[in-house]
């Protein structure tokens, strides 16, 4: 192989990878500085270079695409300063609103199917698909807001940033993340799972029969829960707390436990259908579910007051002065 | 614990980004008279500081994008060769980037004449 064959080749090799416009001029810039370093190494070894040392030469000059690559300008798709941001909102969508509901929607049938492996061979294929939707979407989001929106990152006041948190607050963000994850699961739980529903029906035909209480409760419980999910996500992003936010929570659960208390004005909530139970055992099964409900609605409720003490207490002490800032300072 | 390994990558790196800039006024200085590309990096690496074609290249193209070089096709040694030279607006910016060089030198060199040892005590007090 020629001398001009070599360089033909790697400078048509670099211009693959050269923006349009530039494509001549820097070829022709290109060559010439190779044609003058040729000189030079001929002129030091006295004789001209053979292929190999051309080989060597060209090598060391770098791959085409690293030499091209020079040439075209840095192009980011995030600002840098919006990164931390970011990776919050894909690390929330992921692992607390992605994560629940697909757990949510995958695991009762992985249980209850005939082939277990079918559903896992959906779950993966659902999985990621749903996964490069949910990046590509949250990535061009935040690729649209640094093309049209770049300078907001800088548009900011000391006076309007967050309140330092104080220290109740301190363990306070695993509660709101934990809310909101089992908030949004709850949700898609109830909005998925009960709507127009009578009864769960098994594989085996087994059926667990919903009394009508279910349906009457259904949209109360479905907007309660959402809206709880949400105000726990408003809260995990900003952690300082506010007299109206725990007059919120304390309404919320106010309500809670009216549905539950509703909810226990009945004595039966399920009943089961599709058995070859002889009607005694039926009635004992029956009896035992309706039996664990009413205790799950107990402890709700119980949990419910509790969390309404708790806010009732954080309004009592910021009223009375007794919160401490954690971040002092000095 | 850093590996020798992980030591000289930290140490590659933070050469280069010292390096960027310094390359960037280099380049400048020598162009205050006409000179074209490969004459630029044998110029510059007589005087001790090597320079790669790949990363000269690309700069020389740089400044001129942003109006500190100019530049024209000329024939020399009957083959076509890219001068370039400092425009009047990087004759500007090459003065206020000099004074900025300097008062970092200088303020370097009063760090380094500061004993370490002087340096924590006047810390704690």
């Amino acid at each position: 192989m020629t001398q001009a064959d070599l360089i033909d080749r790697y400078l048509n090799a670099v211009k693959l990878w050269l923006p349009k416009k530039q494509q001549k001029d820097i070829l022709a810039e290109l060559a010439e500085d190779l044609h003058s370093q040729i000189e030079e190494r001929e002129s030091v070894l006295g004789h001209p270079l053979e292929e190999a040392e051309l080989v060597d030469l060209l090598k060391r000059r770098g791959s085409p695409m690293r030499v091209a690559s020079g040439y075209i300008p840095e192009v980011r798709l995030i600002n840098p300063a919006m990164l931390p941001l970011y990776w919050m909102v894909l690390r929330i969508v992921l692992l607390w609103v992605l994560a629940p509901i697909f757990a949510l929607v995958f695991i009762g049938p992985l249980f209850d199917s005939q082939a277990p492996g079918k559903v896992l061979a959906a779950f993966f294929a659902t999985a990621f698909q749903s996964l490069f939707f949910v990046i590509g979407i949250v990535t061009a989001v935040f690729a649209l807001l640094d093309r049209y929106h770049s300078k907001w990152v800088d548009r900011w006041d000391p006076r309007k940033l967050p309140h330092a948190p104080r220290s109740h607050q301190q363990m306070q963000w695993y509660n709101d993340f934990s809310g909101f994850a089992f908030g949004m699961a709850a949700t898609v739980f109830w909005a998925m799972m009960m709507w127009h529903r009578s009864a769960f029906v098994l594989s085996s035909g087994f059926r667990i029969i919903l009394t009508p209480i279910w349906g009457q409760i259904y949209w109360l419980v479905v907007a309660l829960t959402l809206e709880r999910a949400l105000v726990d996500l408003y809260c995990f992003v900003r952690p300082s707390w506010t007299p109206a936010r725990s007059w919120v929570r304390l309404a919320f659960d106010a309500l809670k436990v009216v549905i539950a208390l509703l909810l226990l004005r009945v004595t039966s909530w399920v009943d089961i259908g599709g058995t070859d139970l002889s009607p005694a055992d039926v009635a004992k099964t029956v009896g035992w579910l309706n039996g664990m409900i009413q205790v799950t609605l107990i402890c709700a409720a119980a949990i419910m007051l509790f969390d309404g003490l708790r806010q009732g207490r954080l309004l009592w002490r910021a009223k009375n002065g007794r919160s401490r800032p954690v971040l002092t300072v000095s | 614990m850093h590996t020798n390994g992980t030591n000289s990558e930290l140490f590659e790196n933070l050469r280069l980004e010292l390096r960027r800039g310094c390359l960037a006024v280099a380049v400048l200085l020598q162009l205050r008279s006409e000179l074209y590309g490969y004459a630029i990096r044998k110029a510059l690496s007589e005087q001790g500081l090597a320079i790669d074609e790949n990363t000269l290249y690309p700069l020389l193209r740089r400044l001129e994008s942003q109006g500190l070089l100019v530049s024209q096709w000329r024939e020399e040694d009957k083959r076509n060769k890219r001068f370039y030279r400092l425009s009047p607006v990087g004759e500007e910016v090459l003065a206020s980037l000099l004074a900025e060089w300097r008062q970092m030198n200088s303020a370097l060199e009063r760090i380094l004449a500061v004993p370490a040892s002087l340096n924590m005590q006047e810390q704690t007090q």
